[in-house]
């Protein structure tokens, strides 16, 4: 399913919304912004939850419905998406199997979905014959997604789905919508403010700033520009693209493919052609102008230096480029200078270490 | 020959049945509507269901019995279409009752209404319920105790009713005398042992009620904010 808004809605406190965007009918489109920036206004007004004044100019469509203009508005129950809460919102009077089957029994769609994988995917069936009271935060959240899920929904919106949850439990979340990234074919509209879940699970990135898009394109191309990277500070990452080139099983790791330089990681379970997704934090990456000997660090690419962060901090980010792709390394202003870095200059960027993310859905 | 107290506590406990039907039927999307309305005209509706209240039953009693003549729109309208008047007839006492104790049934069902969250609705939305499924599926039974409270309080309210029965209703045996009424004919005819027992029913049966509803009312782990009785 895709989904185009074109909006321009004003809100008593003045704040004003005016963005116009695609969502699109594969991967997760994340809407990234602070707090403020009207990103859950705009998930909110996709879903039908809010639908302005009439002063306002709302024009929402989805493949050739209009679900909202000067005439139309089409309610919620009526758009066949599914919505995630920062708060869960399960029904208090029903079990978790009671919530589960109230949206099996009003199915937007009949989707060729398994419950019980849905349940086996997110660890439900210990958790059947409890009351919502009694449940933790993460699992009320992975009981909120099963539930979606099960609803048939054909495109799922969340509205920072581990904002209420805490970090141990967050950690533990993410990989559970990571597979669901990498298992189903329904598009995703992912609001958040952290950054770290942008770059685990984000597609496409719509930058959010004060009501309006600052910055839009694909998380490869966004994630190593460093208007986005200089506002993280230390969780300040790229992300980059390779492919599984074959695997080393005396030293139990995996060989990747990253612009004809190779990338070693952990031995994983991938097939070989596969393309992956890697995070690599600005701060595990360091910068030397010779290529180094006699080092344990494995990973080591001769890449060009393209620009430098300007802001009066003690670090600096610099934006690395190998063909196509970058890199980012944070390191010292002191470093910096000692090295004398220009634009343009060979350098060997050193990566401490790497995350692969998932397997790329994108197209 | 059956004891005019027993046809009194017959006819008593019907109009305040049917009294709690109607204030159901009625009452309930009235409730709903003030909890969620953000129109200007609540602001007018709320005080003018609150009024029953204050206001004395002879004043309500009064206007009633002037709407009840057949000189007036609505009584002409009666007597067309059932031949006969409203005024000292069980029928009369409904309305007069379903006024009178509509406060006591809207209000905490407002109340309970008020505390269900906009968000497990809009969620219950996105599911695919429609108002009616959500209203059915997620607010009625999480507003199950608010049922049972208003439709408490009405039912005993109306068993309690008094000053507006005589006023419309008047004294008729077997047909508008209630056991209020009753009890002050037991009084003004100085027969103080049948008043006695009627009294203390009233009282015992009313405590009773109370304290079912209070009961009910405590919190248990996991549920829903508590209901607060009346106003």
């Amino acid at each position: 399913m895709e989904i185009t808004a074109d909006i321009h809605l004003t809100r008593n406190a003045g704040f004003i919304l005016d963005v116009d965007i695609t969502v699109r009918p594969r991967g997760i489109t994340a809407l990234y912004g602070p707090s403020g920036s009207g990103k859950s206004t705009l998930l909110r007004l996709l879903a039908g939850l809010e639908r302005g004044t009439d002063k306002d100019r709302i024009r929402i469509t989805s493949e050739n419905t209009v679900w909202q203009d000067e005439t139309t508005f089409v309610p919620p129950e009526k758009r066949g998406i599914g919505f995630v809460f920062q708060q869960q919102q399960l029904f208090p009077h029903l079990t978790v199997q009671g919530n589960l089957h109230f949206a099996l029994n009003r199915q937007h769609t009949q989707n060729d979905l398994d419950a019980d994988q849905v349940y086996e995917w997110l660890h439900l069936m210990p958790l059947m014959g409890k009351e919502i009271y009694q449940l933790s935060g993460g699992e009320a959240q992975r009981v909120a997604i099963a539930r979606v899920l099960l609803n048939g929904a054909k495109c799922i919106l969340l509205d920072e789905p581990l904002g209420s949850i805490d970090t141990a439990s967050r950690s533990r979340i993410l990989p559970y919508l990571d597979r669901l990234h990498r298992n189903l074919q329904i598009p995703m509209v992912y609001v958040t403010h952290s950054y770290e879940e942008i770059t685990y699970l984000a597609d496409y990135l719509f930058v959010l700033d004060e009501g309006k898009i600052k910055s839009k394109g694909s998380l490869l191309e966004l994630s190593s520009t460093l208007e986005l990277n200089s506002v993280e500070g230390e969780s300040a990452a790229a992300v980059i693209q390779c492919t599984v080139a074959k695997h080393d099983l005396t030293y139990h790791l995996s060989e990747l493919d990253f612009e004809g330089a190779t990338i070693f990681v952990n031995a994983e379970n991938y097939r070989v052609d596969e393309s992956l997704r890697v995070r690599i934090p600005a701060r595990d990456v360091s910068i030397a102008t010779t290529q180094p000997d006699n080092s344990s660090i494995l990973n080591v690419l001769e890449v060009e230096v393209v620009s430098f962060e300007e802001n009066p901090g003690p670090s600096v980010l610099v934006r690395l480029r190998r063909n196509k792709q970058f890199i980012l390394a944070r390191i010292t202003k002191k470093s910096l200078n000692i090295l004398n870095l220009q634009r343009g200059q060979k350098v060997y960027a050193q990566i401490k270490s790497v995350a692969l993310l998932m397997e790329n859905t994108g197209e | 020959m059956i004891d005019p107290d027993l046809v009194s506590l017959t006819i008593t406990l019907k109009l305040a049945g049917v009294t709690t039907f109607i204030l159901f039927l009625v009452g309930t999307p009235l409730a709903w509507w003030l909890a969620r309305t953000r129109h200007t005209a609540g602001f007018l509706i709320e005080p003018l269901v609150a009024l029953p209240i204050v206001l004395p039953p002879t004043v309500l009693g009064f206007y009633l019995l002037i709407l009840f003549s057949p000189s007036s729109g609505f009584g002409k309208l009666w007597t067309s279409i059932t031949g006969s008047t409203l005024a000292f007839t069980f029928e009369g006492l409904v309305i007069g009752s379903v006024i009178y104790s509509l406060p006591f049934y809207v209000q905490p069902l407002q109340v309970a209404f008020e505390g269900v969250k906009q968000d497990l609705l809009d969620a219950a939305a996105t599911l695919g319920a429609g108002p009616l499924d959500r209203f059915i599926n997620i607010v009625a039974p999480l507003c199950r105790r608010g049922f049972v409270v208003a439709g408490t309080l009405a039912f005993a309210h109306t068993v309690g009713e008094f000053g507006i029965v005589l006023m419309i209703g008047g004294n008729i045996p077997g047909e508008t005398r209630v056991l209020s009424i009753a009890l002050f004919n037991h009084v003004e005819t100085l027969q103080y042992g049948r008043a006695h027992l009627m009294a203390a029913g009233l009282l015992v049966f009313s405590f009773v009620l109370l304290l079912a509803v209070y009961t009910l009312n405590r919190q248990r782990p996991g549920q829903s904010k508590r209901l607060s009785i009346g106003s």
